[in-house]
């Protein structure tokens, strides 16, 4: 692990940025994360070796993107491209963030990181160099719809941060496609930042090739009555793991999220998910589901804090799961921790395979297994498909994963 | 305001089992190392391959690390500040309960437990563990025209070392974790239960615990063996006395179901939890389990934890035999500074096995309730199904309630279901109830019983209304 060997050694310290420098410092006494704590304890050793086990690299070759751009005025940016970013329209703005204020932001985010959970954005910020940066300030209104790529180079392990600041009253679409190569890892990293009154419908689709792993972390805070929409997906990676971080920095603020993860072969996907409530009247609405076939293995872990301040907080979260295989298997853990007690909080977790019964019905209907069993599945996608901002005749998720299963 | 200040008064009652027996107790020094170990065992008169058990479990524990996963935050334990062997000094062998220090008859007479003739009327046998000691058995004859053996664990070691050595250790291993070695390496008593098969056993059986020397701990060790087709239904309570300084007590249950047998092993604790400034108080650290060896077989667990400064318990079920079934319900009340880390763990072994949780936990004053539960479903065990359930209740701003379920599945064609929810006492139900003239600690009480039901409904009638009773106290009195 050369990249674990560098952290350790603080190689090339000159040359390094002050980011750099800070998330080293706080790495180098323990460069990997504690395996026996709770993140961490369930995710497949030799998968995750194998992730640092790819060369560094900077450069961003040219790829492929997955689908069209559309004719409409849609704003497509790749992570990498070096240039210069700066939009000024009639009803908004778009201004890449000067360096000043991204390490200001930075280095305010790394302040409050725990070495063990925010390793991965440790690891991310100790790799980047501004080059694979982008921050954007966003505002005004009836802004196009944001497509935002990051992408990994085969045999070689890469590195991007996306940082979003949302001004007052803005209200935006964002895609953020995140495609891993074969014999690759991506380690990506995006910071939100949610003003008063803003409010974003942000799709994360990420998927793989042969043998790519991931590392996607996403971290949000939300102010006053800010309206964050989260829509995932998440397949085809040999070794992936999503970690989103939410904090509702003063309460009065609404949180959807709908996630989903789809394991075949010997794949592993993880989901984790960490809402902090810190004000009053909070509201959390989560689903997140997984799916899991072959030999492999699905993880979700969600936790929900509501102290005492956080009164009148209304969150829900639901694990559901598919377990298709005899030789799959599923983790789920949602977890509530509450200390205020004017709340209303529920979680629910299920389990199971295919209806049976649903099945039947439909066979005695002329419809054969296949037919139905994706008929089945397409319904179970579908929820999740229908949150993530992209209209179908530009690029028909549901298809791509039913070709996928 | 007003409101918020009735209920954390309502849920202030003092602790009404604070007393002292005074009699004479045999102990020994404090402190632990391999000649206590020898001593104890050589004072019980036990076998060689208990004292051999004792003595490798010790050998593990002094390898193990005191577990701090739950975060508790309890002051560090002493364990060689600690008295492991304490029976009360008895002039001669007893022949009858009139025989029996009256003393100690009373101590249990205050606690409300009738170990007297009105028992007899009650249908209900008594072994009654004082201070690590079996002081009389009571029913023993009756239950012995069934071949029910119900009696202490060292009078089981004495006459029936056979079955002893045959399943102690066997459900909970002395490797299991800190405090289950710690109690297989010095357990002094506890209750021992065979039922034979196709035995229904004609009475429930019950033992109370009762803690009383400030500075022994108890290290009580139970095991219920339940043989093909028979049944039992055995009850345990726990009341002790108040003390200033933190008491331990590692308990180790297990339980044994061969096939078609089942058992339903009921708990009310309501011991001393520490004043309201956290002072004193029961460390509550119990390893319980059950294994469903048998196909069909079945164990249930219900309790109602009311006490201890700290809970650590999670009574759990193993179920290997086909169609086995698996069964949890739990009410826990924690107010002041109390902690209760209590849930359970089901894993599905065999197949078509069935396991349902619910749980219940309410939280007032500066209190911590969390559950904690493990679902499992093995690779083998196609058509199995778990239901979960966690309700808590949170009375006050200052308590907190966790739920920390997880849940692994391996079998595609099993169901798992969990769902939990938090709320507070409703301020509409409370204004119904008490514009139709109820009382507010009664309008409290009610809803609080309401939300328990499910849990009360599952234990054996004497039980329920002791268990209703105890959280009417802890939720009644101090005002009006």
């Amino acid at each position: 692990m050369e990249i674990i060997e560098k952290i350790k050694t603080k190689q090339s310290q000159d040359s390094l940025t002050e980011i750099q420098k800070i998330c080293l410092d706080k790495l180098q006494p323990s460069p990997l994360p504690n395996p026996k704590s709770e993140q961490w304890r369930l995710s497949n050793k030799s998968k995750f070796s194998n992730f640092l086990n790819y060369p560094f690299n900077e450069k961003n070759p040219k790829f492929d993107t997955p689908f069209p751009k559309s004719s409409q005025s849609t704003i497509r940016l790749v992570i990498g491209d070096s240039c210069q970013f700066n939009l000024i329209e009639e009803n908004y703005s778009i201004k890449q963030l000067s360096e000043d204020k991204l390490v200001k932001y930075i280095k305010e985010q790394i302040s409050c990181f725990d070495e063990n959970e925010n390793w991965s954005d440790l690891l991310n910020l100790s790799l980047n160099c501004t080059k694979n940066t982008l921050g954007l300030k966003i505002n005004g209104s009836e802004i196009p719809p944001i497509e935002i790529f990051s992408h990994a180079s085969s045999n070689s392990l890469n590195a991007k941060t996306l940082i979003i600041f949302l001004e007052k009253n803005c209200d935006i679409n964002l895609l953020q496609v995140n495609l891993g190569k074969e014999n690759s890892s991506l380690s990506q990293s995006t910071f939100f930042f949610l003003e008063e009154n803003s409010s974003v419908n942000h799709g994360v689709v990420s998927y793989g090739e042969n043998k790519s792993n991931l590392l996607n972390s996403l971290n949000v805070i939300q102010q006053n009555n800010s309206e964050y929409n989260l829509g995932s997906l998440h397949f085809k990676f040999n070794f992936a793991r999503f970690e989103i971080r939410i904090k509702q920095s003063e309460g009065n603020a609404k949180t959807n999220i709908k996630s989903m993860q789809i394991t075949k072969k010997d794949e592993q996907i993880s989901t984790f998910t960490k809402i902090d409530f810190n004000g009053p009247n909070g509201f959390l609405d989560q689903i997140n589901k997984s799916l899991a076939d072959d030999k492999s293995h699905a993880i979700f872990e969600g936790s929900i804090i509501v102290p005492k301040i956080a009164q009148k907080t209304d969150a829900s979260q639901l694990s559901r799961n598919l377990l298709l295989s005899n030789l799959a298997q599923i983790d789920t853990k949602p977890q509530l921790e509450i200390i205020a007690d004017d709340v209303k909080c529920k979680h629910g977790a299920t389990i199971s395979q295919l209806n049976e019964e649903e099945l039947f019905y439909m066979r005695t209907r002329g419809i054969t297994l296949t037919e139905a069993s994706k008929l089945q599945l397409s319904s179970y996608f579908q929820e999740i498909i229908s949150f993530i901002p992209v209209s179908k005749d530009r690029w028909d998720l549901l298809d791509k994963l039913l070709q996928e299963n | 305001m007003v409101k918020e200040n009735l209920v954390k008064d309502v849920v202030k009652e003092p602790y009404k089992y604070g007393f002292v027996t005074d009699i004479e107790t045999e102990k020994i020094e404090k402190g632990l190392n391999e000649d206590i170990i020898r001593l104890i065992s050589q004072k019980k008169e036990e076998p060689k391959f208990l004292l051999d058990f004792r003595l490798k479990a010790f050998k593990k524990w002094q390898k193990m690390k005191e577990p701090d996963w739950a975060g508790l935050g309890y002051e560090k334990i002493d364990y060689q500040d600690i008295i492991y062997y304490s029976a009360p000094k008895q002039k001669e062998k007893i022949s009858s309960l009139d025989e029996v220090d009256p003393k100690l008859l009373e101590t249990f007479d205050k606690l409300g437990i009738p170990l007297t003739e009105q028992k007899k009327l009650t249908n209900v046998a008594v072994d009654a563990v004082f201070d690590s000691v079996s002081i009389a058995t009571t029913f023993r004859e009756e239950l012995a025209e069934h071949g029910v053996i119900f009696c202490s664990i060292s009078e089981a070691v004495k006459n029936h070392a056979d079955l002893i050595e045959k399943y102690l250790g066997t459900v909970v291993p002395a490797s299991d974790n800190y405090f289950a070695a710690l109690n297989s390496a010095v357990f002094s008593d506890g209750s021992f239960v065979y039922i034979p098969k196709g035995v229904t056993c004609p009475m429930d059986l019950s033992s109370y615990f009762r803690i009383n020397s400030g500075d022994s701990g108890q290290f009580e060790r139970t095991l219920i063996i339940a043989e093909e087709s028979s049944s039992v239904s055995y009850l345990e309570g726990c009341t002790a006395p108040m003390f200033d300084t933190n008491t331990l007590h590692a308990a180790v249950v297990e339980l044994i179901a061969l096939d078609d047998a089942s058992i339903k092993y009921s708990t009310v604790q309501n011991w001393y939890a520490g004043d309201e400034k956290g002072i004193g108080g029961i460390f509550n650290f119990v390893t319980k389990r059950g294994k469903c060896l048998g196909k069909r077989s079945k164990i249930s667990w219900s309790q109602v934890e009311t006490g201890s400064a700290i809970t650590w318990k999670y009574p759990s079920c193993l179920l290997l035999g086909e169609e086995s079934v698996g069964e949890f319900y739990s009410v826990a009340l924690t107010n002041n500074l109390q902690q209760a880390d209590t849930g359970t763990k089901m894993i599905h072994i065999g197949p078509k096995t069935k396991s349902t949780i619910v749980s219940k936990g309410i939280s007032a004053g500066n209190s911590k309730n969390s559950y904690r539960g493990l679902v499992k479903i093995g690779t083998k065990a196609t058509g199995s199904r778990n239901y979960s359930q966690c309700d808590s209740m949170l009375i006050g701003d200052q308590a907190s309630a966790n739920t920390f379920p997880y849940i692994k599945s391996q079998q595609p064609n099993s169901e798992i279901e969990h769902e939990a929810s938090t709320c507070r006492i409703s301020e509409d139900q409370l204004f119904y109830l008490q514009s139709r003239g109820i009382e507010f600690e009664e309008a409290v009480s009610m809803m609080v019983s309401g939300f328990c039901r499910d849990v009360f409904n599952q234990l054996p009638m004497e039980f329920a209304a002791e268990a209703d009773k105890l959280l009417a106290l802890k939720l009644e009195g101090s005002v009006g």
